[in-house]
């Protein structure tokens, strides 16, 4: 599969100071074989075993490929409306453990038909379920081993289709503007998608993965950090800030320097934290480091707005931005 | 070059129509406010294939604006919290009056004309006590200021004329003050309704949104010509907690939410930025935030989606072809699964698209 897609796009140049083939060839497509090697792993493991600590290795695994490349949210992932599927997070409603508890109040044998899975809520299906069955005491042992297997199995069907379904899409993306392409009627929209996805990223990043448990002062909010059962939430931002910055150089051919520092100061604050799920966000002097990580990840947007956005013309939405 | 036929056409229209009539204007169908790259404001009317009809400057930048059902006039209305309207002639692409919000008011952004076009009506905030108030402007006085009434709520947005003659307005229910910007003052005791009045600003019918729905702000309505509404609203508490954006009003039974997918739901980033009719039974709602529209059919209750940068400008023309704008100058019509671009501009059209008659 991804030799077909990498002969696609040897003959399309792309003109300015973004590089579309690269970012096809050397970070989405790479990034969804890795996650779909990694859940038909996961999905083989749960097969065999039923035992939660035989399972979380190849969980972290295939979570963390999936957090490696869930910034592209435009795509088969958006066309096929399975961002959710994949990962229900935030969920203020905890519509995760209230779709977990469903099923399992009544033993719904839909965990044993792989082919109709995909039609239970959105919150069941994806890694966050996952996490739960996995890390929280379950009711029924041998229906949630079941329903870790559906699961498991979900996640690889799902990441299969997203790949395959990828080399069409990146067909469309480097043919943009051509007749008969409805996707893309220029380079510039490219340019967008990808800017978009970089810049939203470095927002949820922001806003919700550190700003979510960090509340406000008065009013910490330790428990509403990402898959902090799992003590996956530093990890997560460490992988984000890995790939957004895989993104940016990858994408970018212009000067960077701002960003490179920017993306630099963060990584380095980032490991200086020994505090995987973020529970310190309640603690005042743990909390200014988090805080501290937080405002380099804005500095991150500004140098990236600056640096990446103003060259190639993209401005924050005029309409977005109204609130009326 | 106009070809020879429409040449003619255009004669015989002069000749034969009223010369104020919308159908001398080189056939706008619509109008929106927009800004230039040069950053100057303006209002422009959109032809049927999506080009400029004409531009006419504004001083400062514009939301939504009423058509005048019969003549080729428009009111241009200042974005909040603006305090200035203009009277465009279409015919000459001209603004020929400039209204001023009286001491004490400000406009909210959108206005409508009666139905026999005697009277504008516009939403306001008279600030000092936060009262919505809605303006009634004389026509034929040379719009002057006839008085004003109650919006039947606080922070009236959309005001529409409903089939029948009455008007319906969104009262948002959030509070703000010139002084502090465009900051929400009352987010605590916030609560939005869909007032119905006569106009003379008897009140017909109002509906709260639930408490449940309490941080939601309708704000952007549009009706069929049953005369049902359908409302769009602004979620102001956590984005996640997805709560239904889109619903309808039908006289009878309260404000019902449309049921839409988690996924659907979620790419409209807690934030509908207009909402227009189509055809007998269905609405379009843009989001900008979310860069998507969604066509909800009344009868199979199955929502669409359509994507587009920054999309916002909606509405059904009066040859019933419903049209986009967004911030990046493109024009869209509708398709069964997707937008087509129709025209594109070096200019960001702004939140709302107005269908002439």
């Amino acid at each position: 599969m991804l030799k077909r897609f990498v002969v696609l796009l040897t003959c399309v140049a792309t003109p300015g100071l973004a590089d579309i083939d690269d970012v096809l060839t050397d970070h989405i497509a790479p990034g969804y074989s890795t996650l779909v090697e990694a859940t038909a792993h996961l999905s083989n493991v749960a097969e065999e075993t039923c035992a939660p600590e035989a399972i979380t290795p190849a969980f972290h695994t295939a979570y963390d490929a999936w957090i490696r490349i869930s910034h592209i949210q435009f795509g088969p992932l958006e066309d096929q409306g399975l961002a959710l599927a994949m990962s229900f997070w935030p969920d203020p409603k905890d519509s995760t453990g209230k779709a977990i508890a469903r099923l399992t109040r009544f033993a719904d044998p839909i965990v044993n038909a792989p082919d109709q899975f995909g039609e239970v809520s959105a919150a069941a299906q994806g890694f966050t379920a996952l996490e739960r069955l996995l890390y929280d005491p379950q009711p029924d042992a041998e229906y949630a081993c079941k329903f870790v297997r559906a699961v498991a199995e979900g996640l690889s069907r799902k990441a299969m289709a997203l790949e395959s379904a990828w080399p069409a899409f990146a067909d469309r993306m480097t043919t943009a503007g051509a007749s008969g392409n409805a996707r893309f009627q220029s380079d510039e929209e490219v340019n967008r998608a990808l800017y978009t996805a970089l810049s939203t990223g470095l927002e949820f990043l922001h806003d919700q993965r550190l700003g979510r448990p960090l509340g406000s002062f008065e009013r910490p909010r330790p428990r509403r950090a990402e898959a902090r059962r799992s003590e996956r939430s530093l990890r997560h931002i460490v992988l984000t800030l890995n790939a957004l910055e895989d993104l940016t150089t990858t994408f970018f051919d212009g000067d960077l320097s701002e960003t490179k520092a920017a993306f630099a100061a963060a990584k380095e604050r980032a490991a200086s934290l020994d505090d995987p799920a973020l529970a310190g966000v309640a603690n005042p002097v743990e909390r200014i480091r988090v805080e501290a990580l937080q405002r380099t990840v804005n500095d991150i947007r500004n140098a990236v707005n600056e640096e990446i956005g103003k060259p190639l013309g993209i401005t924050a939405g005029f309409n977005s931005l109204d609130g009326d | 070059m106009p070809k020879r036929r429409d040449v003619l056409a255009g004669l015989a229209a002069t000749a034969f129509l009223p010369s104020k009539g919308w159908a001398s204007v080189g056939k706008p169908v619509a109008i929106s406010a927009a800004k230039r790259s040069d950053g100057q404001h303006i209002l422009v009317g959109l032809s049927a294939r999506g080009s400029l009809v004409f531009q006419v400057p504004l001083p400062d930048r514009g939301h939504a604006a009423a058509a005048h059902p019969s003549d080729a006039e428009v009111v241009a209305i200042s974005r909040r919290p603006g305090t200035f309207a203009l009277v465009i002639n279409c015919l000459e692409g001209k603004a020929k009056q400039r209204l001023d919000a009286p001491k004490g008011h400000h406009f909210y952004g959108h206005a409508t004309f009666s139905r026999d076009g005697r009277y504008l009506f516009t939403t306001e905030n008279l600030y000092e006590t936060g009262e919505g108030r809605i303006g009634v402007w004389e026509r034929q006085q040379g719009f002057s200021r006839v008085g004003d009434f109650s919006s039947g709520g606080i922070g009236p947005h959309e005001i529409i004329l409903l089939p029948n003659g009455d008007l319906a307005v969104a009262n948002g229910g959030i509070r703000t003050h010139p002084n502090s910007g465009r900051d929400k003052l009352n987010l605590l005791s916030m609560r939005s309704n869909l007032s119905i009045m006569s106009i003379s600003g008897t009140l017909k019918d109002q509906t709260e949104l639930p408490p449940s729905m309490r941080l939601n702000s309708l704000r952007h309505i549009a009706a069929l010509p049953d005369g049902t509404i359908g409302f769009g609203c602004q979620w102001q508490g956590d984005v996640f907690e997805t709560p239904a954006l889109f619903g309808t009003y039908s006289g009878k039974g309260g404000l019902h939410f449309e049921d839409v997918d988690e996924t659907q739901l979620r790419s409209l980033k807690g934030y509908i930025g207009s909402v227009a009719a189509v055809g007998a039974d269905a609405f379009v709602a843009t989001s900008p935030r979310g860069h998507a529209a969604l066509l909800f059919g009344l009868k199979d209750h199955a929502a669409q989606n359509y994507r587009a940068h920054d999309v916002c400008g909606v509405t059904t023309s009066a040859q019933g072809v419903t049209l986009l704008t967004n911030g990046l100058g493109q024009v869209f019509s509708t398709n069964t699964r997707a937008l087509s671009q129709l025209a594109a501009h070096n200019l960001a059209f702004d939140n709302h698209l107005i269908a002439v008659p």
